[in-house]
């Protein structure tokens, strides 16, 4: 390790992406890439309503039709399975049971409801118009809050008296006291609203049973083969062994493909029913109904402070809405635990609780509650200083934790680990001039726009405490990453993992670190991805944890195989391990290069078991299995610049700036990928992007790419990203995660800035997306405050 | 979604073509770009006895000076009005117009008859074709026959022609020498939340003359701002002109309320939309 450590060429360089060759060619392998003969195509019959007895189904006219091969209906499926499983279960809440199609009751729009397999996709969406469902619609909610009222119809009778999944509490302190002290307190009802990660590639399947065998093949397009393997046998009550994942090309994962959806198990049993293979490809008007959505939350959140400046308090008490039921992972859950983001305080507390409503079930998405909860702090924290006619940037200096607090264990529990927040912050003040912009005076640009300058800051929690933590949280999953090594005769290696490939450049980063380690040629090592035939178990890719996990198992992986092929290196040269080094494809002495043996050489000796010292076995690979100690919590500042007409509300973004410390950057390419792909989501989520559900006839209006104001690559604002690198002491090269950083502050920032624009006119903002409509309502009911 | 089952004719002729429209007794779809069937289709929201492709059509692809005339075949595509010089010179309100289409995918293949026939409020060229008073050459079983644009739309997505006719042309008078275009959008080319065209004649005597101001997205079809209109003849679109005409332009307006604005903020932004083309004529004139 030492020696290891000491070279550090490969870690921090930026390699292209082994990823890029072949998906710039086109020569990617996404699910629709997989064609098999005789293959099938599957279509879905969704329930039209938010809320519907199911009374009858009649299939046999579907059945008659020509090219139709296959049918399954609720209760073909309450027969052959057992319910959907989650990963990742709410802590304290009942399983609420949800079959991959609806029995006698549906419960949101788009619930698969019927599944047909016929030989074209064309055919298969002919005959779901062929069969008759006979729905009652009944009475449903979806606005997150009334689901709580007393009037609400309650969505899981048989498990729920009401619609409140679970209430839980984190706390320490005396917030309520300190709240009651305090000199000042801002608070305010916060509305995040819902919105979906929307994938290049939606999700898809292909499933194949081979009955003599016993096998059961899925490719699917998810960022958990393994937990999907285990999953898929849980519900198909079949023996994991009969089952086998693969993931090779993802097109964007985004925490939307964590574990089962009911496609991937109507799939695998239309394939077991007929012994032909089943495809599955979900179009992107399913996707907007078929896969999870997001975000969606309604915070009171307070912040309680001094007239110094000192903040004393903060109360968050927030309701996420689960929709109709727990897909796998669930609503956020973050939203509790960074709450207080890098300010130094002991009284805190967040409730948050859980609601059920008739729509799409929300899943996890980049962030997972980090970027809901800092909207509603960051926005405070400037309402609070402008009360107290103090600097926005000053108050969050004055208030922030420093170097020498940390490690933090923060009120809700967790610990930070290691930064330096001010730096941020600062280097955040500094790239936008906002020093020269509070002393300018205020004057309206040739347009009437008016500038303004708001910050966000925060800190993000990357992988997970421990399996402890995890355990103590109902999580079937563990806070681990593995990796297996194989050394093959052509003096390479072959790297086999879990963790699929999705866009977040693993494979880049993995063979980076095992080159290093190695002292071998980075295109020497070949990256076998999201197969579980030939990968060990592992987690999966999720919460900003896989590098962070999968270093230390690399590291490990490969200092075994190198200890291994160096013994047989030194056996041959008749000299010691330690007098010789690897050096691209060999191995030589350090003394004297003029004595070396090639990798292919060693490798061939080692797999064949021939010409090898006499204690050592045949073969040359290692697996390992690594799990950090800590989470590490990666943090920063981000800036926007804004220019907003005081008359229309309309409003440019004319600068958005990220300063961020993910501590060791193995690949600061993919590093600057990740950041800029997370703050274009983000910035998506602030000023556009928004699902939203007719209340009266509870149908998602917003469902198609018409309506959903994703944002294109002509709407991105100029970014500029400065980086700190301060690295965490809990992790293997002092690494922290990156994946979903950028979600979290734009939103703030943005209104931050909006409000420091219009400040004049008292403008608050308190609700998402921040359109120019709902800039000028703000400015409308600001004038009518303060005429 | 995969389409439903559909008969496809390939025509060969403009009189070919009818005679398919006449067989599928006005049940069938032409198919020109496909830019807002094909999605349709692919919903199964729409299911039409047949669809009648024009793309071979070559004969309405032309774009043509006729003396102080312009004449557009049904089939330009949107991407030749952005980059022929003959367009630029000719009916430059177009051509800076046709940009905030879509994206160059959908401009490629898009065409201006197809846009006018599917007459979405909110879409740029009927609010163009409108400002510019373009005439529209419609043939049937029975003969061709010329609309005004001002009466080729009953409504939203609603034309003035009948199901088996199928419109061949929109001619163009000479184009004013001012001209300016606005619109919001909540991203990049989306739909208009909602544009304004004007196009006039500064003359010598320090007035305007014959202006023309069109609203799009603020009712059931593209509408001129006539009382507006009527206000600025002669004026020299002062300051005191532009905010008045802005008021008077209320009149013209029914504007929905969607997923893109409330009516309420339409009306709000529609005299200042006004403003912003009105104040870029003036510049204009200026220069």
């Amino acid at each position: 390790m030492s020696a290891v450590a000491a070279q550090r060429s490969l870690i921090g360089a930026s390699l292209p992406r082994k990823e890029d060759d072949r998906l710039l060619r086109g020569d990617g392998c996404f699910t629709d890439d997989v064609q098999s003969a005789h293959q099938l195509e599957m279509a879905v019959g969704r329930c039209p309503f938010p809320h519907a007895e199911i009374r009858g189904l009649d299939v046999s006219p579907a059945l008659a039709l020509a090219g139709v091969e296959h049918i399954l209906t609720g209760a073909d499926v309450r027969a052959l399975s057992a319910p959907l499983t989650v990963l990742r279960p709410v802590p304290g809440a009942p399983e609420l049971p949800y079959y991959a199609l609806a029995g006698e009751r549906a419960i949101h729009e788009g619930q698969p409801v019927v599944s047909v397999v016929a030989t074209s996709r064309a055919l298969a969406e002919d005959a779901l118009e062929l069969i008759d469902i006979d729905y009652e619609p009944l009475p449903h909610v979806t606005d997150t809050l009334q689901a709580l009222a007393e009037d609400a119809p309650v969505l899981h009778p048989g498990v729920l008296d009401s619609n409140l999944l679970a209430r839980h509490e984190d706390r320490a302190g005396v917030p309520e006291e300190r709240m009651a002290e305090a000199d000042i307190v801002v608070g305010e009802r916060f509305r995040i609203n819902r919105v979906t990660a929307m994938a290049m590639e939606g999700r898809g399947v292909v499933a194949r049973w081979r009955p003599g065998a016993r096998q059961l093949s899925v490719y699917a397009s998810t960022q958990t083969p393994h937990l999907l393997r285990h999953q898929l046998a849980e519900s198909l009550r079949l023996d994991e062994g009969c089952i086998r994942v693969a993931a090779s090309d993802v097109g964007g994962g985004f925490g939307q493909k964590l574990g089962i959806y009911p496609e991937d198990l109507l799939a695998a049993l239309h394939a077991m029913a007929l012994g032909r293979p089943v495809k599955w490809i979900e179009d992107r008007l399913e996707y907007f109904r078929a896969s999870t959505h997001a975000r969606e939350a309604v915070f009171d959140f307070a912040i309680g402070a001094r007239t110094d400046g000192e903040i004393s308090a903060i109360t968050n008490r927030y309701t996420t809405d689960l929709g109709a039921w727990n897909s796998s992972f669930g609503s956020a859950q973050l939203s509790s635990v960074v709450f207080t983001g890098p300010y130094k305080l002991a009284d805190a507390v967040a409730e948050r609780r859980v609601a059920v409503t008739n729509k799409t079930p929300i899943g996890a998405y980049r962030g997972y509650g980090q970027p809901e909860v800092n909207f509603a702090r960051e926005v405070l924290i400037d309402r609070l200083a402008r009360r107290l006619g103090l600097d926005a940037l000053e108050f969050r200096e004055r208030n922030m934790l420093r170097p020498e607090d940390l490690p933090w264990k923060t009120p809700s529990g967790a610990v930070y680990d290691s930064g330096d927040y001010v730096k941020t912050l600062r280097m955040a003040g500094e790239a936008v001039g906002y020093a020269a912009h509070r002393a300018a005076p205020r004057r309206a640009d040739g347009d009437g726009r008016l500038k303004g300058i708001g910050f966000a800051s925060f800190v993000e929690r990357t992988g997970y405490a421990s399996a402890r933590f995890l355990a103590n949280r109902g999580s079937i999953f563990g806070a681990h990453e593995s990796v297996t090594l194989r050394a093959n005769r052509s003096g390479d290696i072959d790297l086999y993992t879990g963790v699929s490939t999705f866009g977040q450049g693993s494979e880049t980063a993995f063979a980076q670190i095992c080159a290093e380690i190695l002292a071998v040629d980075y295109e020497s090592i070949h990256v076998h991805a999201g197969d579980t035939a030939s990968s060990p178990l592992n987690t999966g890719a999720f919460a900003s944890r896989t590098l962070i996990a999968a270093a230390g198992a690399i590291r490990e992986a490969a200092d075994e195989l190198r200890g291994k092929a160096l013994r047989i290196a030194a056996w041959v040269l008749e000299t010691a391990p330690e007098a010789l080094e690897v050096s691209g494809q060999v191995v030589r002495l350090r003394d004297d290069h003029s004595r070396s043996l090639a990798l292919s050489d060693i490798f061939t000796r080692a797999i064949i078991g021939q010409g090898i010292p006499p204690e050592e076995t045949p073969g040359l690979e290692a697996s390992a299995h690594y799990a950090p100690d800590e989470a590490a919590f990666s943090f920063g500042t981000a800036a926007a610049v804004v220019a907003a007409d005081p008359e229309s509300g309309e409003f440019s973004v004319d600068r958005l700036v990220m300063v961020h410390d993910c501590g060791t950057a193995v690949n600061p390419l993919l590093v600057e990928g990740q950041v800029l792909g997370g703050l274009v989501q983000g910035l998506g989520a602030a000023l556009s992007e928004d699902l939203i559900y007719d209340p009266d006839t509870g149908q998602l209006v917003s469902g198609s790419m018409l309506d959903y104001f994703m944002p294109t690559a002509a709407d991105v604002p100029p970014i500029e990203l400065l980086h700190s690198e301060i690295p965490s002491p809990v992790t293997s090269f002092g690494e922290r995660g990156v994946g979903e950083v950028g979600t979290i502050p734009p939103a703030a920032a943005l209104a931050n800035a909006l409000c420091d624009a219009l400040s004049e006119f008292g403008v608050e903002l308190s609700r998402l997306p921040l359109t120019p409509e709902s800039v000028w309502r703000a400015l409308k009911n600001a004038k009518g405050a303060n005429p | 979604m995969k389409a439903a089952d559909f008969i496809y004719h390939r025509a060969t002729g403009v009189a070919e073509a009818l005679r398919y429209m006449e067989d599928y007794d006005g049940e069938a779809r032409l198919l020109a770009g496909g830019q807002s069937l094909m999605p349709m289709l692919n919903m199964r929201l729409w299911r039409p006895a047949a669809l009648i492709d024009i793309n071979a059509l070559s004969e309405l692809a032309e774009v043509t000076a006729q003396g102080e005339e312009t004449h557009l075949g049904a089939l330009v595509r949107h991407a030749t009005l952005e980059t022929s010089p003959l367009i630029a010179a000719r009916l430059p309100l177009l051509a800076t117009m046709v940009r905030f289409i879509g994206d160059h995918q959908i401009r490629r293949r898009g065409t201006i008859g197809g846009s006018l026939v599917q007459g979405d409020p909110a879409s740029e060229m009927p609010l163009g074709c409108l400002v510019l008073g373009a005439e529209i050459n419609a043939v049937g079983p029975a003969g061709a026959r010329m609309i005004a644009i001002e009466d080729f739309y009953d409504g939203a997505y609603a034309t003035a022609l009948e199901a088996d006719e199928l419109l061949t042309e929109i001619r163009f008078a000479v184009h004013p020498p001012h001209f300016a275009f606005h619109e919001l959008c909540r991203r990049h080319n989306d739909f208009a939340v909602l544009s304004v065209a004007a196009t006039g004649h500064f003359s010598a005597d320090g007035g305007w003359h014959g202006l023309r101001i069109g609203l799009g997205g603020v009712n059931d079809r593209p509408v001129l701002a006539e009382a507006s209109m009527a206000l600025l003849e002669g004026s020299s679109l002062s300051d005191a002109d532009i905010a008045a005409a802005g008021e008077a332009a209320l009149g013209a307006i029914d504007p929905p309320s969607d997923i893109r604005g409330s009516a309420e903020y339409r009306a709000h932004l529609v005299p200042r939309y006004i403003a912003k083309a009105l104040r870029d004529l003036r510049l204009s004139a200026q220069g």
